[in-house]
């Protein structure tokens, strides 16, 4: 109930005016970053922890979604905003008696569906940003902070926390072959551990990314084509403790995910900016 | 050939009569009526005077007439297959938004009544 009534939204003119100088979506790594990128006023655009709602989407987690809520609000006091896909082993209940708020969906709408309640429930709440994480412990809360940081110091809509190690082999070649696709030069497009600011909750609030099936590609690619900065950054992550990706859970749901996934991106494709990435000359 | 001409215009009329049926009884709705009724009376039309399909098929060129019917049904067969899966992501998107909303506000309710009970609770921060 602290941050609840406290919506700060007086700065979103300078954020739109920001992004409208700035609609590249460009991968800046770590180091390659110190120089002054940016304007002055992307000082307005820095969130505070308590702005931020972290959300966690969570079916069947029961195991380990308490010890992540507790790290969350240790980490970094924010609130904390558990959505239960539909779960049948008292994850709400579990998450509840750690400290969350919850919502519980009566239908099953997956990792995504999922998120995006959260967000929703953000941006009617007023918070400024939303941190996106996995419940089954493979997250390390102790490296939110870092996604902050980042933000801060790149000004970026959005930061993607990132595993290099965690990459196997096949996945790093599906990976490759989703850059040459999408044009977004990423190096992890599932991680699930994610900082979205203001403007990106706005966008993803909105019915057109409910159809969406995976917080990945097609989320990405609604941003960057809006304008938004894209920026990762490392982290280190657990291995799951129990659970297993969604995703690469087997050879024929991978093919199914990239065959879905290279369709969307066909048809998403928007090959004026797709040239401009560099340049970031859109519009 | 006259046996193959009453089965058609028998299939043509039941196919029709079941269609009247049920937009009469309500359980075909608004734009769908429409477009079973349409049904109903083509299959009806071609099923009582097979003669249409010859002159049809002189018409358009195919030599062999019988056919035509069948090229037609199966196209409509495609487009309204298109149709309800159009309708069906729209509705999807829509059902996929209202239990997000129903989620939201089912929190914000427990919310407000748990404030409402238990006054000022609210000892951290």
């Amino acid at each position: 109930m602290q941050t609840m009534d406290a919506p700060p939204a007086d700065n979103s003119h300078a954020i739109g005016r920001l992004n409208s100088k700035h609609p590249l979506t460009s991968l800046q790594a770590d180091a390659e970053n110190r120089g002054p990128l940016l304007p002055i006023e992307t000082a307005l655009t820095l969130l505070a922890p308590a702005e931020c709602l972290a959300v966690i989407p969570a079916r069947d987690e029961v195991a380990t979604v308490a010890a992540v809520v507790a790290g969350v609000r240790a980490s970094l006091g924010c609130r904390v905003l558990l959505v239960d896909d539909a779960s049948t082993d008292g994850t709400s209940t579990a998450a509840r008696e750690a400290g969350a708020d919850v919502l519980i969906l009566p239908i099953g709408l997956g990792a995504w569906g999922a998120s995006q309640a959260g967000i929703r429930y953000a941006e009617r709440n007023g918070f400024r940003g939303v941190i996106t994480l996995d419940a089954d412990g493979q997250h390390l809360p102790e490296s939110l902070p870092l996604l902050l940081e980042a933000q801060a110091r790149t000004g970026a809509n959005v930061v993607i926390g990132t595993c290099i190690e965690r990459l196997s082999v096949p996945k790093r070649i599906a990976w490759q072959y989703l850059r040459l696709l999408t044009g977004l030069r990423l190096r992890d497009f599932t991680s699930g551990l994610r900082l979205y600011d203001v403007s990106a909750v706005r966008m993803l609030a909105a019915p057109e990314a409910s159809l969406l099936d995976y917080q990945d590609v097609g989320v990405l690619m609604l941003l960057s084509k809006k304008g938004l900065r894209i920026v990762e950054t490392p982290t280190l992550m657990r291995e799951r403790t129990n659970g297993h990706s969604r995703v690469f859970a087997s050879w024929a749901v991978v093919a199914r995910y990239m065959f879905n996934t290279t369709i969307l991106c066909i048809s998403r494709l928007d090959l004026g900016r797709r040239g401009a990435t560099s340049s970031g000359a859109e519009r | 050939m006259l046996n193959a001409q009453i089965t058609a215009a028998l299939l043509g009329v039941a196919l029709a009569g079941a269609i009247f049926f049920l937009v009469r009884r309500d359980h075909l709705h608004g734009p769908f009526a429409a477009w079973w009724l349409m049904v109903a009376a083509a299959t009806l039309a071609l099923g009582m005077f097979p003669s249409l399909v010859i002159w049809l098929g002189r018409l358009t060129g195919i030599n062999y007439a019988p056919v035509l019917p069948i090229i037609i049904g199966l196209s409509m067969v495609l487009l309204r297959l298109l149709k309800l899966d159009i309708d069906r992501s729209r509705q999807e998107r829509q059902m996929r938004r209202l239990t997000q909303k129903l989620a939201i506000l089912e929190q914000e309710l427990d919310q407000l009544r748990g404030r409402a009970t238990r006054e000022p609770v609210d000892s951290e921060d």
